[in-house]
């Protein structure tokens, strides 16, 4: 039975975290597989500036530092930013998957451009930086907001009517206007939407979250992970450093 | 009198501030500057992994978090990694300047193509990073390195003799093979260095730690800083808990001495 650490980027009551894990229910997942959700013990409020970023780069290295001893076979990472997952990968050596470069990455095999829809502006500078650092600037046909402060905790549950139809009509700019032909879901926190845009939408919409847990099984099955020559070892890995920062922190 | 905070990436003791102090006599600058050097309270002991730049982001980050309230006017990085910077910047109005970005924009208000000088092969990696993200790449003739394991401590003391001549013909490599028109050191940590290899290069050479003490006494003779809009705040500051953080790993580990643990060679390659 092949486990998988799921990283949660926040902490939040157990009610909060099966929102998360409801994820799981939107892709066939294969026998001999096992999901494990796990919140981080501190976080920043929200992902809207850099401070924000360090402090969520550090405590989700800081929750799967551990993945490979306590015997899980690969590490997925709730978030659109790829938080902590460059450092992540350069600590373990098995797959460590992160959405954000998947998602547009997997979007390129679907479509020569994508957009990416989001939840408001404050969000923009996650996906500026991955995009900058995989050189797909030519590839993103935009990224468009509805101008709605998301809730990390209860993610969209209530706001259905109001959120999803704002959500299909920015989609639909992004195809027509931008020449979209791939949507990515701009955050995992966006999941209960999928549905509703992917029966409604002429183009691919891509889940980010259910697509790490396919490529998590892929990278299982293929017995591939991440370039160590991309990712190096630390000389001197500090977990119990790391360890001790989050020890004894409030929230 | 402007009060420059300049933050040191490794919690070295008072000697080895010292040494990176001496990057001020470099340069002239303006007798009312004061430039102010602090060691981070705690770290990553090399810098070659993204394990090291989480932790040297977060360690800078907490060292100058509060530079503004404490009376600071600017506030520069001691490493051309420019860790901490993006952080820092989100929670300061004064000005931040950090030697990668700065060099590397300031070699093409110089020449059209520049090389960076890196120390040993495992800093390759993290400069192409940084060359990418800036979206630079098509100005950088090349990231070269001379291939000496570096000494965070200690920098080039003791050095002079084997590792110049094998810095100058590398850089010699840069210009006269990849078409560098100017030449950046990679590292703080080689300052010492400068002044030699500037008489003997036919390009100009950047000494990045000299640039950053300019660059913020031009910022604060200018009075820019960063663009809020690039740098937003956060909605929640946690300061309280990034400085609680940082105690806490300064606790297990007193009084690192880097050059202990720094010249090891990576281990071998599974």
């Amino acid at each position: 039975m092949a486990k998988v650490l799921v990283v949660v980027p926040f902490p939040m009551s157990e009610e909060n975290r099966r929102a998360r894990e409801a994820q799981l229910g939107a892709v066939q997942l294969g026998p001999g597989i096992e999901f494990h959700f796990r919140q981080v013990r501190a976080a920043p409020a929200n992902y809207t500036s850099e401070h924000d970023s360090v402090l969520a780069d550090v405590s989700i290295l800081d929750a799967c530092k551990g993945a490979q001893d306590e015997g899980y076979d690969a590490v997925c990472i709730d978030t659109m930013s790829d938080s902590g997952l460059a450092a992540a990968r350069s600590l373990l050596d098995i797959p460590v998957i992160g959405p954000g470069r998947a998602s547009m990455l997997a979007a390129l095999m679907l479509g020569e451009r994508f957009s990416i829809l989001i939840m408001w502006d404050r969000w923009r500078h996650l996906y500026r930086k991955t995009i900058a650092e995989l050189g797909l600037g030519a590839r993103c046909a935009s990224i468009r907001s509805i101008g709605i402060a998301p809730d990390n905790q209860a993610l969209l549950a209530g706001k259905e009517n109001e959120v999803f139809p704002l959500l299909l009509e920015a989609a639909r700019a992004c195809i027509e206007h931008d020449g979209a032909e791939v949507i990515l879901l701009g955050s995992t926190t966006m999941h209960q939407a999928h549905g509703y845009l992917a029966a409604r939408l002429p183009v691919p919409v891509i889940n980010p979250g259910p697509l790490t847990y396919k490529l998590a099984e892929a990278a299982l099955a293929l017995g591939l992970k991440h370039s160590r020559k991309a990712f190096p070892k630390p000389l001197v890995a500090r977990a119990g450093m790391i360890d001790a920062m989050f020890t004894n922190l409030g929230r | 009198m402007p009060k420059i905070l300049v933050i040191v990436p490794f919690a070295l003791d008072e000697e080895g501030v010292a040494r990176r102090k001496n990057q001020l006599e470099a340069v002239c600058l303006d007798p009312q500057s004061e430039f102010h050097f602090r060691p981070v309270k705690a770290g990553p002991t090399s810098f070659m992994s993204p394990h090291d730049w989480t932790l040297m982001d977060l360690a800078i980050f907490e060292a100058g978090a509060e530079a503004q309230a404490e009376g600071y006017d600017a506030v520069c990085i001691d490493t051309m990694s420019d860790s901490g910077m993006a952080a820092l910047r989100s929670v300061l109005d004064i000005p931040v300047v950090s030697p990668g970005r700065a060099s590397m924009l300031f070699a093409l208000t110089l020449g059209s193509k520049f090389s960076i000088l890196a120390q040993w092969p495992p800093a390759i990696v993290r400069y192409k990073k940084a060359i990418a993200e800036y979206g630079l790449a098509q100005h950088c003739a090349s990231v070269r390195s001379f291939d000496i394991p570096p000494d965070f401590d200690a920098l080039l003391d003791g050095k002079q003799e084997s590792a110049f001549p094998k810095m100058l013909e590398v850089c010699l490599r840069c210009v006269e093979q990849d078409g560098a028109d100017v030449v950046c050191l990679g590292s703080t940590t080689m300052h010492q260095a400068a002044g030699w290899l500037a008489e003997r290069l036919p390009v100009p050479l950047i000494n990045p730690g000299p640039l950053t003490y300019k660059l913020v006494e031009a910022l604060l003779a200018l009075k820019l800083t960063h663009s809020r809009v690039c740098y937003p705040r956060p909605q929640v500051p946690k300061l309280s808990m990034l400085h609680a953080m940082l105690d806490a790993a300064a606790a297990l580990s007193p009084a690192m001495r880097p050059s202990a643990v720094a010249v090891k060679s990576p281990p071998p390659e599974k």
